[in-house]
This record gives C-alpha cells, structure tokens and sequence, in this order.
C-alpha cells in the first residue's frame, strides 16, 4: 500500500504536476463529495454538486485566484503580504467613487484598479526592500492605510458598481457572459476564469523562465548567496511587491464584477485565504520554493471550501476561522517537511 | 597513583566523529583541584570538541569522563552545571536588558508564591560578588557594563552555582590589558580555592603567566602534556603546529617580483575587526592571509568586496581607482568572492546546481528576458565535467550534495565569471583530501592562467603549500609580511598571536 503509493508519486505525469499539486488535487475530489453527503444530512437535503455551485466557487475563486498570483511572488522571495485584501478593495473603491461622482469613464475606472495596487505595491516593496523593514509589519501597516484611504476617499459611504444594462456595465463581461440559452436557461461563460488562467500563465513564465523571476526564488531560497554573486537583491525583490500590489488592484476588476458592493474598511479576510492558497498549492512560507500552478489549485480550494460551508447551511464565520485553521495546519505541515528533511 | 585523589577530572580515551570527520581520536585530559590548565592548539585540533563532550553538548563516542573520581557522562550543558562543571563562553550567555542579580539567579529565582523576590536576589548576588572581590552593583542592567564586568558576573554565576571545573574560552579576546589583569587576579583566587580551571586561548604569554600545565592538540589528537613553567613558548608551538606535513610546501614564490599589482588596498577599515589594512596583490600569485580564527581576514576581504560597509580606505584595480560599494560593484570589477560558509553565503540550497552555476552570470544567459535553459545546463554540465562534481545532474538540488562538490559548485558559479582576481576564503574547509587535493591544482592552474588569488586559510601547512606570499592578521591588523621563501609555521603563529604595539620574540 504504502509502496503502491510512493510508485503512484513517482510516476512521470504526477512528478511534472508536482506529488503536492496531485495530493492536493485528491484532497479537492474527496472534500467536495464530502460537502455533497454533509450538505444533504445538515442542510434538508440539499445539494452541493450543482451548476450553481461551480458558477459560485468559479467567481469566488478567480479573484481571489489573481490575489494569491500575486501573493506567491512575494512569498517566493521570503516576505509576506497582509495588505492585499484591503488593497483590493481600496482600489475597487476609489475607481469605483471616481467612476459614480467624477464621471470617470469605465475603461479608466478599471485601468485606475491596477495603478493604485501598484502603488500600494511599490510603497510596501521600497520599505520592505531598501529600508530592510521585516515585511510582516510593513504589511500590517498598510492594510490599514489602505483600509484609511479606502475610507476617508468615500467619505465611509458603501461604492456600488454598475448593474449590467446600466451605463457603464459593460466591465461585468470580463468576468461573465451570460448567453441565454434556447431552453431559457442561462449559460455563464466564465471570462474571468480564462483571463485568471491567462494572466497565470504569463506569471508561470516570469517565476521560471526569466531573470527576475530566477533572482526573486533565489532571494527567497539565500538572499545573501544571490547578493554576494553580484546581484543587485533590493531591486528585484521590491519588483516582487510591485507585481503583488498591482495584481491585487487588478483583482478589484474581477471582484466587483460578481459582487457589484465594496464597503470601505474591510478586505482582510481575504487575506488569510490568499496566503492558505498560495501555501496549500506548494509554495513555502520560507521562500524559495514557488509553484503558480499550485496557487491557482490552492485558489479554487479556497473558492469549493467557502461554498461547501454555505452549502452546509454554516454562516460564513466558520469560513474565516476554517481558513485561518488551514493555514496554520499547512504552515504547519511545510515547516515540518524542511525540519525533516534537515 | 596516589595523585589520583587530587584529580578532578579525568577524560580518558575520548573519540568522538562527525559523518565524514574523526573530531577527536583517543583524547586524554586531566585536571587537578587548584590548578589551571590550559589547552592549546590551532583551529580545528578539537580543543572545543573535546569540552563541549564534556559539558554534554555533544556524546561522546568511547572513552570515560572521570569527574571527582566516579564515572559521569552528562547529556546537557545543564546537568554538567548541576554537577558543577560551568563553561565561561567567548560569547557571553547573558540577557542584556536584565539585571545583573536577574542574570544570575535566571533559571532558580528565589521565590514566594509566583512572585520573584528581588530584594533576596540582588542581597545573595551582593554577598556573592563581595567574596569574589568584585565591584558590581547586583541592581545595575547587564548591558550597562563592560564586557569584562560581564564576564565577571559569568564567572560569578559558575562559583555561585558551586562549580568545581570551571572552562574559560577564550576570555581574553574582547579584554584590555587592566581588565585581563583583573580577570587573572580572579582565575588566582579560584584556584587557591580549590578549584579547578581550563583555560582555552591562543595567547602565548597568558598562558606562560597564568596556567600551571599544558596539553597541547593536534588534528583532534593528543599531543602533549607539559609543565608550563619548565617549558618554552618555541616547544609549546612546535607542539601544537608540528604535524608530519605530507605536502612539500613552496620553497620559493613562483610570482616574479615584478609582476604588476593588479590590486592595491590602501588603509582600509571596516567595523572593529579591519583597522587600516592595506596590502597588494600581484599578477599571477597566491597571496596567503593567516591568522587565528577572529583576527579580521574573512572581514577584511569582505569588506573589500563590499559585502560589508567599510569606513574608509582606497582601492586600486590596475591601477585605477575604484569604488566598491557593494558585491554587485566588486563582481563588475573583475573580483569574485568564495565564501568561507559557502551554506550560508554561498549556495541556493533547494536550487539545482546549474542555477547555483550561473547565478553570478545569468546575464550570459538570456535571450531577451528569458533565461536559455538548454545553454545554462550545458554550461553547468561543462563544470560538472571539469571540476568533477558528483552529482547525478545538473537539475540536482545542490543541497544532495557532499561538502567537497557544494564547493565545487561555488568554484564553478565563479569560473564561469571569469573575474580575475579570486578571493578564496577557507576553500577547503570541511572537505575531505582527494577534493583538498583538486582544489589544489585549480587554483595553481588559476594562476598560471594570469589570475591573481587571495587565499584565507587557518591551516598552516595550506598556507604554506599554496601562497607566493603570505600576510598574518591579528585582531583586525596586518602583523606581518613573509615571503615564502623564509615563512615558517613557527614565524606566522609567533606573528598570529602577537598583541596590538607587542614586539614578537623572546619569552
């Protein structure tokens, strides 16, 4: 058995994905039956595998899928970043404000998403880079400038971004398109999925194939070895914020485009789900070790977790403490690996 | 023997080995009661191995520790303590922002209830420092004193702890003259008490003024026991560096003398341990830095090569003067820096070795922004071909592999650089002879090519085997120059271990 299970990781197709890629994969399978018979005992007997469901898990997870993007740069070089949640939704505010009162057009509206993430990116990558600041606290603290900013823009007023036929609505089809069916029914091309799995891959070609991407895992795996080979580590690792920062602010786009409403001063929980998915899919919490296929599975853990609660008819509290306890439990899990493997 | 009953300690037979290292072989130590006795021998003869077996940090392999005549083998530094052996650390255990009295009852405060009774402590600490003759205000903080005050409370917290085998490493090393004379005045006192002392230091003339007897180490074996008052500085070094060297050393340099300097360092200073170092290096030659651990040589080189900051000094790179202000500067000056903790400042662990290979020449390696794989692995295979690195390929993460083919891997990553001068810093540390050996051969090839080489090394024999010239630091000094032609192990320990303003020589 447990032969059978060493040859089954060791096989060609499974050692490309990665054997913690495939695991997690097995995970995903059996707790998704496993909210399918808790959803039909606790919930009068209602179901968890349905359309809706995945169209649901589907929006949830690609905005939080661009975040863990993002996030997994950061984490490859050794840092963390606590203030890509509230990033996110300052961004959304603020273009959101400015498109309802200043009359901004759509199309800038959504271009000032990334732009301010990349601010907040620069800002938090030049403190945490060049002035040596420990990323952590860094971090804190802008999440709750962000959170301020986010604020004292809308005046604390909830933003409401346009429904569909209203003017202006034309953003929500980079999310979904809804194309009505013969039958009546609705079938919901997932556009943000594909953009998500776009932008994955031009992130997959950054980590693995080109200098910045080579020079960032290495700053994670030994920042003094990279720095004494004559590489110039602030630069590079600070580009790693810059990337973190604006792929925050871009999910802003995609994040308001299923859930229209952003209210000023919140934002942190996605947070935790952000980092559990970038750890779950593989990438160490240690730095050095990233994997963008990994965090885009880890992404869609998070998206099938929160709806299996939902489904369970549990209220999404235990969504917020059942992330936090995963992290730790995976946190846990990677440090334990490298303390056995040394 | 009817001396046995005066003996405190009796190690017999000690082995113990590391995977690949026999650290100590049939090690014998004895100390008696009211004695202080030293232990000498160059970095490496397994002078700290030897007391950390005993202390209980590491177990021994064979052989029986005898301590106040029965048999004891300790598993923690704590329950040596318990059984009153107590080590004064180089670095002193001490926490900063407690109270002296805090510092030294941490671990068994006296107390009511939960609560701590300060006032018990700092009256029990006051008693304490009033036998011993000290003048420490039990209340004042730790690191409000200097560092041989705190040394003081380190050694007061052993005699308070009823330490009957007290170890002294190093304590001179961060001491002035009037604090050593303080510090002895004290290691008098104990040993009139009845106690006996270790005492570990590299410095000749402390140990002629202070210790009764010395046992000398040598490539973890024992050497020697001698009484310290019938015995010469000259026998005690020959002692400690007189191994059979099997390797002939150079006789002569093989650098013509004028050769241009293709670098010249002017005054440079960097923190305390690099105080106005200046020296040059020519074409072609291997200039040897000696010294004892901590005398500046690994931070003099680094701060040359802008790893760390530097307060002042000038360098000339073919005779252009250059500004180093980090190692990205130093590497586009044609410099390379091989690290002496190649783990630590050398190497991406979990990282393949063809990536390890080209992270100092990356750029060679791009296609626009993407990284040529297919070029990166034939270049890293070339290597593995050349320097024969064991590894079972290119993609294998470099932590798989053995201590001798990581620095290989290190060497590669800087060959392919092709700077043209080398800083090899401990290149052999830890690295078995056949590799020693290559290791060996690369760097004369290095040189015949036109390449210049700064080697640090604390073994004697590779000092001598491998420089054309060789200059001995001490305490962030140059102490001296020697030409091959006249260096002698003897020579540069005498240089190695002379004081600040001292004149070596005579006893």
């Amino acid at each position: 058995m447990k032969n059978g299970l060493k040859r089954f990781l060791n096989c060609k197709p499974v050692r490309a994905i990665g054997p913690n890629r495939v695991v997690l994969l097995c995970v995903m399978i059996f707790l998704c039956l496993l909210f399918q018979l808790f959803s039909a005992l606790l919930n009068r007997g209602n179901a968890f595998l349905t359309y809706e469901r995945a169209v649901s898990a589907v929006n949830y997870g690609y905005f939080i899928g661009f975040m863990a993007l993002g996030a997994t740069f950061v984490i490859a070089t050794g840092g963390i970043d606590f203030s890509i949640g509230p990033v996110m939704f300052t961004a959304a505010l603020i273009s959101g404000y400015c498109f309802q009162r200043y009359n901004l057009p759509m199309g800038a509206a959504l271009l000032l998403c990334p732009l301010i993430g990349m601010i907040f990116g620069c800002v938090g990558g030049f403190l945490v880079s060049y002035l040596r600041l420990p990323s952590f606290i860094t971090s804190l603290g802008l999440m709750q400038i962000a959170k301020g900013i986010g604020s004292l823009f809308t005046k604390t007023q909830n933003v409401s971004w346009p429904a569909e036929t209203d003017p202006g609505g034309w953003f929500r089809k980079l999310s979904n398109i809804r194309i009505p069916l013969e039958n009546g029914r609705v079938f919901n091309l997932p556009t943000g999925l594909l953009i998500l799995i776009a932008v994955a891959v031009l992130c997959a070609v950054i980590l693995n194939t080109t200098r910045a991407g080579r020079y960032m895992v290495g700053i994670g795996s030994n920042r003094e070895a990279v720095r004494l080979s004559g590489v110039d580590t602030r630069r590079w690792e600070m580009l790693a914020y810059v990337i973190c920062g604006t792929l925050a602010g871009f999910a802003a786009i995609f994040y308001v485009g299923c859930y229209t409403t952003v209210i000023p001063g919140r934002g942190d929980t996605f947070n935790n789900e952000v980092i559990a998915a970038c750890v779950m899919g593989g990438t160490s919490m240690s730095g050095g070790v990233a994997s963008i296929l990994g965090t885009l599975i880890g992404s869609l853990m998070i998206a099938i977790m929160q709806e299996g609660i939902l489904s369970m008819g549990l209220s999404i509290s235990f969504q917020y403490a059942l992330t936090a306890l995963i992290l730790i439990a995976v946190v846990f899990a990677d440090i334990a690996g490298r303390r056995r493997k040394n | 023997m009817d001396l046995m009953d005066e003996m405190i300690l009796e190690m017999r037979g000690i082995c113990k080995s590391f995977p690949g290292v026999h650290a100590l072989t049939d090690v014998h130590f004895d100390v008696r009661r009211g004695e202080v006795h030293a232990l000498m021998g160059e970095n490496g003869a397994g002078k700290s191995t030897l007391m950390k077996v005993l202390s209980g940090i590491y177990r021994k392999d064979a052989g029986t520790i005898l301590f106040e005549g029965k048999e004891v083998e300790f598993h923690s530094p704590r329950e040596a303590l318990e059984a009153g052996i107590a080590i004064v650390h180089q670095e002193l255990n001490l926490i900063g922002h407690l109270t002296v009295a805090q510092n030294l009852f941490i671990g068994r405060e006296p107390v009511r209830g939960v609560m701590i009774r300060d006032n018990d402590m700092n009256a029990e600490a006051r008693k304490l420092f009033a036998r011993l003759g000290m003048d420490i205000d039990p209340k004042a903080r730790m690191s409000s004193l200097t560092v041989a005050k705190q040394q003081m409370c380190e050694i007061a917290k052993a005699v308070s702890h009823n330490a009957k085998l007290i170890i002294f490493d190093e304590p001179t090393a961060a001491l002035t003259e009037a604090e050593i004379e303080q510090l002895f005045a004290l290691i008098r006192e104990l040993r009139a008490g009845g106690c006996g002392l270790v005492y570990i230091s590299h410095r000749m003339d402390e140990i002629k003024e202070i210790t009764d007897r010395v046992t000398i180490m040598r490539d973890g074996r024992y050497i020697d026991t001698l009484i310290t008052a019938d015995s010469t500085k000259e026998e005690i070094i020959s002692g400690m560096v007189g191994r059979v060297i099997y390797e002939d050393p150079k006789t002569e340099s093989r650098c013509p003398s004028d050769a241009p300097v293709v670098l010249k360092v002017e005054r440079l200073n960097a923190g305390k341990l690099v105080r106005d170092v200046s020296f040059e290096l020519r074409k072609g030659e291997i200039l040897g830095f000696a010294g004892l651990v901590g005398a500046g040589r690994t931070e003099t080189l680094r701060a040359l090569f802008g790893a760390d900051p530097k307060q002042g000094g000038e360098i000339w790179i073919d005779g252009i003067k250059t500004e180093i202000r980090s190692p990205k500067d130093a590497v586009k000056a044609g410099i390379s820096y091989l690290s002496e903790d190649r783990k630590r400042y050398g190497l991406m662990l979990q990282k393949g070795v063809a990536e390890n290979t080209t992270m100092a020449t990356l750029k060679q390696f791009l296609k626009g922004v993407f990284i040529l794989k297919r070029k990166e692995k034939d270049a890293a295979e070339q290597y593995i071909g050349s320097l024969t690195i064991k590894t079972p390929g290119a993609d294998e993460p470099v932590m798989n592999l053995s201590g001798g083919n990581q620095q290989k891997v290190v060497m590669a990553k800087w060959l392919l650089r092709d700077s043209s001068i080398l800083i090899f810093d401990e290149p052999t540390r830890g690295i078995d002879v056949g590799a020693k050996q290559e290791i060996y051969e690369l760097m004369n090839r290095l040189t015949e090519e036109g390449k210049s080489i700064i080697m640090i090394s604390s073994e004697l024999v590779e000092i001598l085997r491998m420089s054309d010239r060789i200059i001995v630091m001490n305490e962030g000094r140059i102490t001296g120059e020697l030409d091959i032609s006249d260096a002698t192990q003897e020579k540069i320990m005498a240089l190695a271990t002379r004081r600040d303003g001292q004149k070596g020589g005579a006893a």
